[in-house]
């Protein structure tokens, strides 16, 4: 057997690698993605004043901490037993909508997108942001710049700080918003609603109108028929900052739907030797390994998880993207992994439109922000993080300080469904042991698709995200490898 | 001239979190109003739009190179990091989003962007807010390195040679 692997694709070398076993006739047989899972959250929560878990926990993530913020911020509503008013829980979805706005602006122009917009068969140096401005014009990328800003200069007036938000308590914000403010805020929302209009069409003049394009997001390796899961309001229309969690199955049914106090009753978790991380799965179908398919527990989550799990935007917009999305790609569920892209760009129009209706909500000025805590307890809380379903869970002391706490976070519930991406782009690309030169490309846009985010929050220089493939033979000695920025 | 000092890291990640021990420690030492001092808990395009407006910033970060010791201080210009790959799978690198700015014609980028980094023993995977006694012990050099950097170090005989020296070596 021999084992190639590509390492690091994370930040750091040693983190973040991938291996992919080829069987006997040289063919692929499976890949894993390691990621370093960060240690000890429980034992370093432990004591620490329940209020103070909204400032800590973003800090668990540089990438997305406005998702962790209000994760911790729901979870100590509930653990303190109060609900916030009406104009604080939209001021949160407010500020959630910037969030979104400026998560999805960058993934998709800066990181996934350059696979699109450049080609997937651009050399890696042109892979980039820099590549996107030089096919797209450089008008477009003040445009992306700017909009990009304007999503997290929304975040930043709402919470205090644009990257840590200092806003969320239980019970509600410590913030409210005056005039000007609603003012710079609607001004800023209505031009993100154009942008996210305009993303779409460029989505549509340079993917959707090149066959090429189309039917590499329709082709087998790209394609995964697991169960989706995301956040529903209460007529099953996507939510970013509450609901139910909704899981469908593969032709678009609703499995199951809960409440995030349940989630230890839906959601279990798979252990395998090899990877720190824990994979999630359906408690009720089970651990069935690296397989999709209605018998394997494995489900996806995400823009294109929470995009199947629902049945529509809750925006015009937005809905008719929606529509238009499953009538382009054949109905009810969308299994193309690639096809997250698209979905990340309806995500955005939805997100400037609510935030429309939320700015324009004569309540948003309202000075009644808070409710007055009750006793402390245990409390669940869950949002949809950028890249899928994030749940904390704490229970507190009755001093109101943190024994036990526990993080479901996005990135696990996709670790299975990207460790099988991986397998089979590879699959695609090595054949009788002959490793075809686009591998890096085509296992790449695989994980990228998800916009994952592993061991988090390091900013350790120098940069350049390393690839490196390295082929065994049998004897696990080494007989070919293939690098990039190492 | 309008200076930003920045300690990048996650605080609640042990030895990542050094650059913000460091500003820490510069806070108490420097007060002047053309000098900014702050944290970086962040990346790539947020650490642009943080540096935009400076004539020089000087970045406080781990870093992990070949042949060289944990704990060790080294002072590189950004400009000697050319990758234009990203290595975080959700953001660009700064000298990616430089290029960026440059390209679209956006001024207010500093003259100059200096790195102080600390040699990593290895990426923490475990949160804690301590550092280790390599790492710890590290905080003062690279206090007075910044120093140093910012012209405010009245004593500098003996330790100036060695940064000269330094910065010639990484030439």
């Amino acid at each position: 057997m021999k084992t190639i692997t590509i390492d690091p694709i994370t930040r750091l070398e040693g983190h973040g690698k991938i291996s992919i076993f080829l069987d006997t006739k040289g063919d692929v047989e499976n890949a894993y993605l390691q990621i370093p899972e960060l240690r000890g959250f429980e034992r370093f929560s432990q004591g620490r004043r329940a209020e103070d878990m909204p400032q800590i926990t973003s800090r668990i993530c540089g990438v997305c901490p406005v998702a962790h913020h209000f994760a911790a911020t729901k979870a100590l509503d509930d653990a303190f037993n109060v609900e916030p008013p009406s104009p604080a829980k939209k001021l949160r979805e407010l500020m959630y909508c910037g969030y979104i706005i400026y998560d999805h602006i960058l993934h998709f122009y800066y990181l996934g997108g350059p696979d699109f917009v450049v080609g997937p068969d651009a050399p890696p140096a042109k892979r980039n942001i820099l590549g996107v401005i030089e096919k797209a014009g450089l008008e477009i990328g003040k445009e992306v710049i700017k909009h990009r800003a304007y999503g997290q200069k929304i975040t930043g007036i709402l919470g205090g700080k644009a990257t840590h938000p200092v806003c969320g308590l239980p019970g509600g914000v410590s913030k409210g918003l005056n005039k000007d403010e609603v003012k710079d805020i609607e001004t800023m929302t209505k031009s993100c609603v154009e942008f996210a209009k305009f993303s779409l069409k460029l989505f549509d003049d340079i993917v959707l109108k090149n066959k090429n394009y189309v039917d590499l997001i329709l082709s087998d390796p790209y394609t995964l028929k697991t169960y989706n899961m995301g956040l529903v309001d209460k007529n099953n229309k996507l939510n970013l900052y509450d609901g139910k969690i909704r899981v469908t199955d593969q032709k678009g049914k609703e499995h199951v739907k809960f409440d995030v106090k349940d989630y230890y009753k839906n959601i279990a978790e798979h252990v395998e030797e090899w990877s720190y991380i824990k994979f999630t799965y359906l408690k009720d179908i089970g651990w069935k390994g690296f397989k999709d398919g209605k018998e394997s527990g494995i489900y996806r989550v995400g823009p294109l998880g929470r995009l199947n799990a629902a049945e529509g935007m809750a925006t015009p917009l937005a809905d008719k993207e929606y529509k238009r999305f499953y009538e382009t790609l054949g109905g009810k569920a969308v299994n193309s992994t690639l096809a997250f892209h698209w979905a990340r760009l309806i995500e955005l129009l939805y997100a400037t439109e609510r935030a429309m209706e939320l700015i324009k909500d004569p309540e948003i000025t309202s000075t009644k922000i808070r409710n007055p805590v009750g006793e402390p307890g245990e409390g669940f809380g869950v949002v949809e993080a950028a890249r899928g379903t994030l749940i904390h869970h704490y229970k507190l002391d009755k001093n109101g300080l943190i024994d036990k706490a526990n993080l479901i976070v996005a990135t696990t519930n996709n670790a299975g469904a990207i460790n099988m991406s991986i397998r089979d782009a590879a699959k695609g690309v090595i054949k009788k042991g002959k490793v075809n030169d686009g591998l890096l490309n085509m296992v790449e846009m695989a994980f990228r698709a998800y916009d994952p985010c592993f061991a988090c929050a390091t900013h350790t220089l120098p940069g350049g995200m390393p690839l490196e493939v390295s082929i065994y033979d049998k004897n696990k000695k080494l007989y070919k490898s293939v690098k990039r920025n190492i | 001239m309008k200076t930003i000092v920045l300690g990048v890291g996650n605080p609640i990640l042990r030895d990542d979190g050094v650059g913000i021990h460091v500003v820490n420690q510069l806070k108490k030492q420097i007060n002047d109003p053309s000098v900014t001092i702050d944290e970086a808990q962040t990346g790539g395009m947020n650490l642009l739009d943080m540096i935009r407006g400076y004539d020089k910033a000087i970045l406080i970060d781990t870093i992990k190179i070949k042949h060289a010791q944990p704990g060790e201080v080294k002072r590189f210009l950004l400009s000697d990091f050319s990758s234009v790959h990203s290595y975080n799978p959700h953001d660009v690198t700064l000298p990616e989003a430089l290029q960026l700015a440059e390209k679209l014609g956006e001024g207010r980028i500093p003259h100059e962007i200096v790195v102080i980094g600390i040699v990593l023993e290895e990426m923490p995977l475990e949160f804690g807010e301590q550092l280790s006694s390599t790492i710890a012990a590290a905080v003062p050099k690279a206090v007075e390195m910044v120093l140093f950097e910012l012209g405010k170090n009245l004593n500098i005989s003996s330790q100036s040679n060695d940064k000269v020296n330094m910065k010639i070596s990484l030439r």
